[in-house]
C-alpha cells in the first residue's frame, strides 16, 4: 500500500505540475490571443477603414475620370449640343452604359434638368442636388454619394460638357448596391454594409441578408466608434462611418482569421500538452515503479524479517541509492539471521553439551496437544559433585558432555533430550507406552554402566531416574519436573535406579498452598515462637546447651505441631523465609543468656535448602559478629538427607561455617544413607543419633548395638555424640554409662520458652547448689 | 443673345441705310473691369440705327498656331467667310456646336479646302476636338463697324459715317452684358467708356509641345 502511495504520489506530483504549467500556458495563450486578436482586429479594422476610404476616393476619382472622359467624347458632346431631347436621352443611355452609370442626366447650365434617362426628374425641374452642382461649378466637377428619387444610393458625379466652353452638365450616377459592397469588400478585406444616415435601414451589404437586422441593431447609434459584433456566432470588429450626407457605411473586420491562428495555436498546444501529459504519466509511472518497486521489495523483505523469516536474500539489481540500500539491507538481514540463530541457540541450547535446554523442553511440552501422552524422564548423576570436586570442573564438564553424547545415542525417534541444569538431564518421550518408558529407563541405566573414559581415567557413573507422565502427573513442565524429580530423589534415596512419580506420590497438595499463606501471615504476626530444649552434658550433669525448636502458636488452631508444617515449609522452600528469623532470634537469645550468665551453646536446625543457600555463610557470620557472640556458641544441626541433596555444596558451606567457628551437628543420624566415610569428610563436631533408636533402646537389642557402635564410631571420628528423645531414667543412665556425651529429651526437660528455660536452669542450679 | 442675333440684321436693313453717305467719324472705346483694369479682347460693335450696312467684302482668318486658335476672338460681319489655316505640323479638328454656326472641319492640315461662311449674326464658340484647351470665339455681327480692345483696353472704330448708332461691347467671358450706348456720330471722334465684368480665363491643361514631334 505504501508503495502504491509512493507511486501515485510521484505520478500525481509530476503530472499535476505539468498540467498546472500547461494549463497556465494555455490560459496565457488564450488570454494573450484574445488581447492580440482584439488589438490586431482594431488595427486591421483601422487599416481596412483607411483602405476602404481610399478605395471609395479612388473609386470616386475613377468615376469622375470616366465621366470626364465620357463628357469629352466628341459625338456625345455633339449629341448633347443638338439640344434634341430624344437624341440626348439616347446618347445618355448609350454612353452611360459604356461606363456603367445607371443614372444619367443632362442639366442646363442654370441647373435645370434637360434630360434624365430614368425619368426621375422631369425636364425643367431644378436638379435635386443643388449643393453638388454648386460644388461642381466651383471645382469644375463634383461627386457625392446620394440617395436619388428612386430611393437607391448612387455615387453621383457631375461633370460639365465643354464645347469647349461649358454648355451643359452631365450627372452620372453609379449604383451603390450589393455588387459595389461585395467588390469593395473583396478589395478591402472587410465586410461592407451601407445603411441610411439614421442607421436604421440596410441599403447594400456584402453580408448575407440574414445578418442585416442583427448588424443594424448592433451598430446603431454613434458613428466612428469601433465595437465588437457577433453575427450568428462569428465575431467581428465593426465601425460605422458617415458616407456622404445621406448614408453611413458599416465596416466589419472578421476576427475569424486572427482567432483561427490562436485557435490553431491552442489546438496544437493542447495536443502537445495532452501528448506530454500522457508521456509524463507513463514516464513517471515507470520512474515511480522503478523507485517504488525495489522499495516494495525491500518492504516485503522487511516484513518477512519482521515475521522472523530470514531465509530469503534481498535481491535488488540496481546501482543507485536503492541498490545500496538493498545491499545494506541484505547485510542487515544476514547479520540479524546469524545473530538470531546464535541467540536462539543460546536460548534453546545448553552451551556445554549442545543439547536442548530447559526452555526448549518446556516449549516442546507446551506444544503438546490435550490428547497427547508423554513421559518426562529425569536423570541425575549419582555422586557427580564428588567427582567434580575430586577431579575439577573441567573434568566434570567433560563428563557431562560424554554423558550427554551417550544419552543422545539412546534417544528414541521423536524424543527430546535436554540438559536441565548441573548433572540433571531430562527426556521427553511422546506417545510411548508405560512399559516401554520403563524399559527405556532401564536401557539408560545399562548404557551408563559402561565406564566413561575421561582423559585416560575410567570412571563409573550411575544415575537415578524419576519418571512422570503427561498429563497424569502434571500438565506443565514445572509440575511434571517436580514430580519426576521427587521420584528421582526418592530413587536416589532408595538407590533403586528409577522411580515412577505415582509411586512417590504427589508433592504439596493444593491445600498446602493456603498453608504457605498462613505461614507467611504467621511470620508477620509473630505467631512463630521458639522453644528451647536443654541439652545435658551426661558426664558432668550440667546443662551445656539447648536446641531451639520452632513452634507455631496459631490463633485458631492453637499450638501447631512441628511435624505438621516444618516438612511442608521445607518442601515448598518457605523454610528459607523462616530460617533467617529463626537464626536471628536464636543468636539474640543466646547473646541475652550469655549476658545473664548462662553460657549455653544453642542449636538451630537447618534444612537442606538453607544449607544450599549461597548466602548462608555470610549471613551467619554477620549475625554472630553483629551480636558479639563467639561463633562456637552457635550450633547448626543438619540432617543427613539435607547433606545428601548436594553433598558438594553442602560440604563447601559446612566447611566455611566450620572455618568461621560455628559448631556443626549431624541431626537424625542413622535415619539416612550418609555413610560414616562421608561424615568423616565433613567438618562437623557432633552426631545426633536419631531418636527412633533411642526410644526403642530399652526394647531392641539391635538398636542398643547400633547406638553403642555409633557412639564408639563418633568418638573415633572425634565427634561428640548426642542422644535425643530420652524419655526414661533408664535410657539416660544407659547412655551416660555407654559414653554418650550429651542427652536431650523429655526426661531431662521438655522444650520450653526462653524465660522458662532461665527459671528451669536457675531451679536446677538451686537444686544442685 | 440669340434673340438679338435674329433681330439685328433686320433692323440694320430697315433703319440704317439713310446715314450711309454722311462724313466719316471715329469712335474711341475704353473698356475697363469694375476694378479699373483695362480689358483686352472685348468686341466693340457699332450698329447703325438705320440698319443699313454695306455688304461684307472681305474674308477673315482664324489660324491654329502652336495648338492655339489665333486670334482668340474674331468679330466678323455676317456673310463673311472664315478660313482656318493650320500652321501647326499636327492636325486639328475644328468644330462648333454653337447654333449660330455649327460646323466641323475634321482632322486636317494646312489650308482647309473651303472657308466657313458665317451667315447668321451671333456667337460661335470654336474648339478643337483633339485639343481640349483650344478655344476661340467668333462674334458674327450685322455691321462692318466694329473693333477689338487691345491690351490697354482701348479700341478705335474709324471711317464710320455720321449718323445715329448703337454702341455695345461683348466679351466671351463677360458676366453680364453691358448696356448699349446710343451714339450720334458727326465728323468728330467720339469717345465711349464701358465697364465690363469679365471672368478670368480658366486655367486649362495644355501639355507642353514635344520637340517638333507633333
Amino acid at each position: 500500500m505504501a508503495g502504491l502511495n509512493l507511486e501515485r504520489r510521484i505520478v500525481v506530483v509530476f503530472v499535476g505540475l505539468v498540467v498546472l504549467v500547461m494549463g497556465l500556458i494555455l490560459l496565457l495563450v488564450q488570454r494573450s490571443g484574445e488581447r492580440i486578436v482584439a488589438v490586431e482586429s482594431q488595427r486591421q479594422l483601422a487599416a481596412g477603414q483607411t483602405s476602404f476610404e481610399s478605395l471609395v476616393a479612388q473609386n470616386q476619382r475613377q468615376l469622375e475620370l470616366a465621366a470626364t472622359v465620357l463628357s469629352r467624347d466628341f459625338s456625345f458632346r455633339e449629341a448633347i449640343a443638338t439640344q434634341d431631347r430624344p437624341t440626348m436621352i439616347s446618347v445618355l443611355q448609350n454612353h452611360g452604359s459604356r461606363i456603367g452609370a445607371r443614372a444619367m442626366m443632362a442639366l442646363a447650365l442654370d441647373g435645370r434638368v434637360i434630360a434624365d434617362i430614368q425619368q426621375q426628374q422631369k425636364p425643367g425641374d431644378a436638379f435635386a442636388f443643388a449643393e453638388l452642382l454648386a460644388a461642381a461649378e466651383a471645382a469644375g466637377q463634383a461627386s457625392d454619394i446620394v440617395r436619388m428619387a428612386d430611393g437607391r444610393m448612387y455615387q453621383v458625379v457631375v461633370v460639365p460638357i465643354l464645347a469647349p466652353v461649358r454648355i451643359a452638365w452631365i450627372v452620372m450616377g453609379f449604383p451603390i448596391d450589393h455588387a459595389w459592397a461585395t467588390s469593395l469588400a473583396r478589395t478591402s478585406g472587410l465586410d461592407i454594409s451601407l445603411v441610411n444616415a439614421a442607421g436604421s435601414r440596410m441599403l447594400a451589404s456584402s453580408l448575407p441578408e440574414s445578418r442585416h437586422a442583427v448588424l443594424l441593431q448592433a451598430m446603431a447609434g454613434e458613428t466612428g466608434l469601433s465595437r465588437e459584433v457577433t453575427l450568428d456566432g462569428d465575431h467581428f470588429q465593426g465601425i460605422a462611418l458617415p458616407l456622404g450626407q445621406q448614408a453611413r457605411v458599416i465596416l466589419l473586420h472578421s476576427l475569424e482569421k486572427s482567432e483561427a491562428v490562436f485557435k490553431e495555436l491552442e489546438r496544437s498546444l493542447l495536443f502537445t500538452a495532452s501528448g506530454g501529459i500522457v508521456l509524463l504519466v507513463f514516464g513517471s509511472l515507470w520512474l515511480a515503479r522503478h523507485i517504488a518497486g525495489p522499495i516494495n521489495a525491500l518492504a516485503a523483505t522487511a516484513r518477512r524479517i519482521e515475521a522472523g523469516d530470514y531465509s530469503q536474500p534481498v535481491v535488488v539489481q540496481s546501482q543507485d541509492e536503492i541498490g545500496q540500500l538493498a545491499a545494506s539491507f541484505e547485510g542487515m538481514r544476514v547479520g540479524i539471521a546469524s545473530r538470531e540463530s546464535k541467540i536462539t541457540r543460546l536460548a534453546y541450547e545448553d552451551a556445554l553439551t549442545g543439547l536442548p535446554n530447559r526452555v526448549r523442553i518446556e516449549e516442546r511440552l507446551a506444544s503438546l496437544g490435550d490428547t497427547a501422552e508423554a513421559a518426562l524422564v529425569v536423570l541425575d548423576l549419582d555422586r557427580f559433585a564428588a567427582i567434580n570436586d575430586a577431579l575439577g570442573h573441567p573434568v566434570g564438564d567433560q563428563l557431562l558432555r560424554q554423558v550427554g553424547a551417550r544419552l543422545v545415542q539412546q534417544l528414541p525417534p521423536g524424543a527430546m533430550l535436554a540438559r536441565l541444569w548441573g548433572d540433571e538431564f531430562a527426556f521427553l518421550l511422546e506417545d510411548m507406552a508405560r512399559p516401554a518408558v520403563v524399559d527405556f529407563a532401564e536401557s539408560l541405566r545399562v548404557a551408563l554402566q559402561t565406564p566413561m573414559d575421561l582423559e585416560g581415567q575410567r570412571l563409573d557413573v550411575n544415575g537415578s531416574l524419576g519418571i512422570a507422565f503427561y498429563p497424569a502427573d502434571g500438565t506443565d513442565l514445572n509440575a511434571l519436573l517436580q514430580r519426576a524429580e521427587l521420584a528421582m530423589y526418592e530413587a536416589k534415596r532408595r538407590q533403586s535406579g528409577y522411580m515412577l512419580a505415582e509411586q512417590v506420590g504427589p508433592g504439596p497438595l493444593p491445600e498446602h498452598l493456603s498453608l504457605i499463606g498462613e505461614m507467611r501471615d504467621a511470620l508477620d504476626k509473630r505467631e512463630f515462637i521458639l522453644h528451647y530444649q536443654p541439652k545435658l552434658d551426661l558426664a558432668s550433669g550440667r546443662v551445656t546447651g539447648a536446641e531451639a525448636l520452632l513452634r507455631w502458636q496459631h490463633p485458631q488452631r492453637g499450638l501447631v505441631a512441628p511435624a505438621r508444617f516444618i516438612p511442608f515449609a521445607e518442601s515448598t522452600g518457605f523454610i528459607r523465609e523462616i530460617t533467617p528469623w529463626l537464626l536471628e532470634a536464636v543468636v539474640a537469645q543466646t547473646a541475652a543468656w550469655r549476658a545473664q550468665g548462662f553460657e549455653l551453646v544453642v542449636s538451630a536446625n537447618l534444612s537442606a535448602r538453607d544449607l544450599l543457600d549461597p548466602g548462608l555463610v555470610a549471613w551467619v557470620r554477620e549475625l554472630v559478629t553483629g551480636h558479639a557472640l563467639p561463633p562456637a556458641a552457635l550450633c547448626l544441626e543438619i540432617t543427613e538427607s539435607a547433606l545428601m541433596e548436594d553433598p558438594a555444596l553442602a560440604q563447601a558451606h559446612l566447611q566455611a561455617l566450620a572455618d568461621f567457628g560455628v559448631k556443626l551437628s549431624i541431626d537424625d543420624y542413622g535415619a539416612g544413607q550418609a555413610s560414616l566415610a562421608y561424615v568423616k569428610s565433613l567438618p562437623v563436631h557432633e552426631l545426633k543419633i536419631d531418636q527412633s533408636f533411642i526410644r526403642t533402646l530399652a526394647d531392641s537389642p539391635k538398636d542398643v548395638a547400633i547406638v553403642q557402635s555409633t557412639i564408639t564410631l563418633g568418638h573415633a571420628l572425634g565427634l561428640a555424640v548426642v542422644a535425643e528423645g530420652i524419655e526414661t531414667e533408664a535410657d539416660l543412665a544407659w547412655l551416660a554409662a555407654n559414653g554418650c556425651d550429651v542427652g536431650q529429651g523429655y526426661f531431662i526437660a521438655r522444650p520450653m520458652a526462653a524465660d522458662a528455660l532461665c527459671d528451669w536452669m536457675n531451679g536446677r542450679r538451686a537444686q544442685a547448689g | 443673345m440669340n434673340a438679338f442675333a435674329w433681330v439685328r440684321p433686320l433692323l440694320a436693313t430697315l433703319v440704317c441705310f439713310s446715314l450711309f453717305e454722311a462724313a466719316a467719324a471715329a469712335v474711341d472705346v475704353q473698356v475697363r473691369l469694375p476694378a479699373g483694369e483695362p480689358v483686352e479682347d472685348v468686341a466693340v460693335i457699332l450698329e447703325p440705327v438705320s440698319g443699313r450696312v454695306p455688304l461684307p467684302k472681305k474674308t477673315a482668318r482664324i489660324e491654329q498656331v502652336d495648338r492655339e486658335f489665333v486670334p482668340y476672338l474674331s468679330i466678323v460681319q455676317k456673310g463673311t467667310s472664315v478660313q482656318f489655316p493650320n500652321r501647326d505640323r499636327i492636325k486639328h479638328h475644328v468644330y462648333s456646336f454653337s447654333p449660330t454656326k455649327t460646323f466641323e472641319i475634321k482632322l486636317y492640315a494646312g489650308q482647309p479646302a473651303k472657308p466657313v461662311l458665317f451667315d447668321k449674326p451671333g456667337e460661335v464658340v470654336l474648339g478643337c476636338n483633339i485639343h481640349d484647351w483650344m478655344e476661340a470665339h467668333v462674334l458674327v455681327v450685322d455691321t462692318p463697324w466694329f473693333g477689338k480692345t487691345a491690351l490697354n483696353g482701348t479700341a478705335r472704330i474709324e471711317g464710320v459715317p455720321a449718323g445715329r448708332y448703337r454702341l455695345w461691347v461683348w466679351h466671351p467671358r463677360q458676366k453680364a452684358a453691358a448696356s448699349v450706348q446710343a451714339l450720334t456720330l458727326g465728323a468728330t471722334t467720339v469717345r465711349a467708356d464701358f465697364v465690363l465684368d469679365v471672368a478670368p480665363q480658366p486655367l486649362r491643361f495644355k501639355p507642353p509641345a514635344g520637340p517638333k514631334s507633333y
